[in-house]
């Protein structure tokens, strides 16, 4: 009964519901709508709403778009930043699992004295303005050779992705009680099975949102990647800001920016369907 | 078939100490409950032996071996968990198999017997299903068969029975002893219900405040408990003092009452006696000899039995018998106790 009332209830939107969501889905794909126009355009000039020449209208003049001629092509370099963001980003990730996952566990279970300062302290990278992180690092990272190394932006990455990860994993730890791991060492589960079959697949939803958090804060560093890489290393953020410099946003510049979307888009859709899959699959919550 | 001992056990938190010294001996193939009020340190005596605590002090023998140092997935005991703790992601089938699984047991024989399993535990028809699909009395189930599917040498139970309801918990009880008698499994389990430590127990073990109070047969603890507040807690109702005239003559409130002597209590000693409500015969007429008189002031009839309040004077006395018959509230009475089932306590 209340299952068909439901849908009955949804299906049948007042227009004021209706209204209040094409303002929220306004906000979040407006932006989109002018970088898509751009980097159709032939030529658009300001202060033409609209660009005065459109890409099809040239088309003998060229195959593609001019925008997407050039992204596509290697000069743009936008394909080396692509490899170089995902690269860095799963790194960071793996990396920033790796030590929240105990880090967590003990937040989450023990008691020990300094615990609330500690949790504290946890946020301090978040207020200390990056640009501030940024520099002090380059000072030193030059000093140990790791400025513009993968290395030295990976270690930069890590500073503002562990507090969150932190936070993320230690309210999930705190949802699942000691009882189910000891369970199964009784059963006779060495530790990393332990891990591998109850701990990780239970935690499995904080750990997906907290991967894909990382993952994409760690995509979309622009500052500290800027210092430390040296423009050596480019990632779409660098590759970006590098593009609209001179402060004009050209057709190049907006495909740039639409590939830059991709990965966080991608990754979204995935953990979609991996996160209702494994909801799913447990049956009614628990 | 192991035999399980605890040698002057302690386990101290911090600066808390939640079990002082506790000396059990536990046969091979016996069952043997651990009864006491909540934060007694029931629960730590089983994490101690299962290894998921370690002793403060003291040693825990399997078969005479040391294993207090030993982790747990080397003891190979089992532990059915108060709340379960069965694995929400796993289907029924999962659970059940996850013990021989990561023994690395060869898949023929994991299938073969988790079949036989899923047949004791008649649990074949939801293997399929996962634990939030299933009933209280189905998750225990579950719990037991993961638990038995890998033949622990020790099995412990944390209050099996505390989350089904009175008709499942009965079934469940005899369930569990049924299991128990058929694998000849040394069984532990909690429970702060003393009945149904009685029901189940070929010994029972009362803890209070981390001290074993007592441990022995479940009638012995019923009848002969070793002080007040075991008596108290295994549910007594008729306790009162007494000056020893004789070693077989206690002199009450209500009058003199025939004692079986018991060593320790001679002539001279203020003692209590425990009076078993069911021990005593409500005489409608004076019996020839001895007899407590007195008059019923309220009677609590339970369908099977009744229980009588009877106005002796100074005291008031419980009297439980079968309903073959009813007497009336204000009937005169006589208390005939047999001096057997008269049990003299240390004041
Ligand atoms: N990890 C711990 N740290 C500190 N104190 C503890 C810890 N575990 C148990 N205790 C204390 O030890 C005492 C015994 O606890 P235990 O869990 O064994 O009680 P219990 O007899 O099982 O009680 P219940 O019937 O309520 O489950 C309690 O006072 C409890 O507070
Ligand atoms: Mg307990």
């Amino acid at each position: 009964m209340a299952r068909k009332f439901n849908i009955a209830l949804s299906s049948r939107l007042s227009p004021f519901q209706k209204f209040y969501l094409l303002i929220i889905a306004g906000f979040i794909l407006g932006p989109f709508i002018p970088l898509i126009i751009q980097s159709f355009a032939f030529r658009w000039a300001w202060p033409d709403l609209l660009p005065g020449t459109w890409w099809l209208e040239q088309r003998d003049r060229a195959m593609v778009p001019l925008a997407w001629d050039y992204v596509l092509s290697p000069y743009s370099r936008v394909w080396e930043a692509t490899v170089n963001t995902v690269l860095i980003g799963s790194i960071v990730t793996v990396i920033c699992l790796a030590i929240c996952l105990p880090a967590a566990r003990v937040l989450a279970r023990e008691k020990f004295r300094g615990k609330s300062a500690f949790e504290f302290f946890l946020s301090l990278p978040l207020i200390v303005p990056e640009a501030a992180i940024g520099i002090a690092l380059l000072m030193m990272f030059i000093r140990l050779g790791l400025a513009g190394s993968y290395v030295g932006i990976i270690i930069a990455h890590l500073i503002p992705t562990i507090p969150y990860m932190v936070r993320m994993l230690t309210a999930v730890y705190q949802g699942l009680g000691r009882d189910f791991e000891e369970q199964a060492m009784i059963l006779g589960a060495s530790r990393w099975q332990v891990l591998r079959l109850v701990t990780l697949p239970m935690l499995l939803p904080g750990v997906v949102a907290g991967a894909l958090f990382t993952f994409l804060v760690s995509t979309n560093i622009f500052l500290l990647t800027f210092f430390l890489g040296q423009g050596q290393i480019v990632t779409l953020p660098t590759l970006l800001f590098s593009k609209i410099a001179g402060g004009t946003l050209d057709a190049s510049a907006a495909g740039i920016t639409l590939i830059v979307t991709l990965p966080g888009i991608i990754l979204l859709i995935i953990s979609e369907r991996f996160i209702k899959e494994e909801a799913f699959g447990k049956g009614f919550g628990n | 078939m192991t035999k399980v001992q605890l040698n002057a056990v302690r386990k101290q938190f911090g600066g808390f100490v939640a079990i002082e010294n506790i000396d059990l001996e536990i046969a091979s193939g016996e069952l043997v409950a651990l009864l006491g009020p909540s934060g007694c340190g029931k629960t730590t005596t089983l994490r101690m032996i299962a290894g998921l605590e370690r002793p403060s002090g003291g040693a825990i023998l399997f078969d005479d071996q040391d294993v207090s140092e030993q982790p747990v997935q080397d003891r190979n005991v089992g532990m059915v968990f108060q709340r379960y703790a069965l694995f929400p992601h796993m289907t029924v089938e999962k659970n059940v198999a996850f013990g021989l699984s990561v023994r690395g047991t060869p898949r023929a024989e994991i299938a073969d017997r988790l079949e036989e399993m899923l047949d004791v535990v008649q649990l074949g028809q939801f293997r399929h299903r996962f634990p939030a699909q299933l009933s209280g009395g189905q998750m225990q189930r579950v719990a037991i068969a993961r638990t038995l599917i890998t033949k622990p040498s020790v099995l412990m139970m944390d209050e099996p029975l505390a989350n089904l309801d009175t008709k499942l918990r009965g079934e469940m009880r005899r369930f569990i002893r049924d299991l128990q008698q058929r694998f000849g499994i040394t069984t532990i389990f909690v429970t702060h219900d003393q009945v149904e430590a009685m029901e189940l127990a070929d010994r029972v073990a009362v803890i209070f405040d981390g001290h074993l109070a007592q441990y022995d047969a479940p009638d012995r603890l019923y009848r002969q408990p070793a002080n007040l507040d075991v008596a108290d807690f295994m549910g007594a109702t008729n306790i009162v003092p007494a000056a020893m005239k004789a070693d077989d003559l206690a002199e009450t409130g209500v009058g003199a009452i025939r004692v079986a002597p018991r060593p320790g209590f001679g002539a001279g000693e203020n003692v209590q006696v425990m009076l078993r409500s069911e021990a005593i015969d409500l005489m409608i007429t004076q019996p020839t000899q001895g007899g407590v008189p007195g008059k019923v002031v309220a009677r609590d009839f339970f369908g099977a039995s009744v229980n009588y309040t009877v106005d002796c004077g100074a005291h008031r006395i419980t009297v439980t018998e079968q309903a073959r018959r009813l007497v009336e509230v204000d009937t005169p009475v006589w208390l005939d106790i047999d001096p057997d089932r008269v049990w003299l306590l240390a004041s």
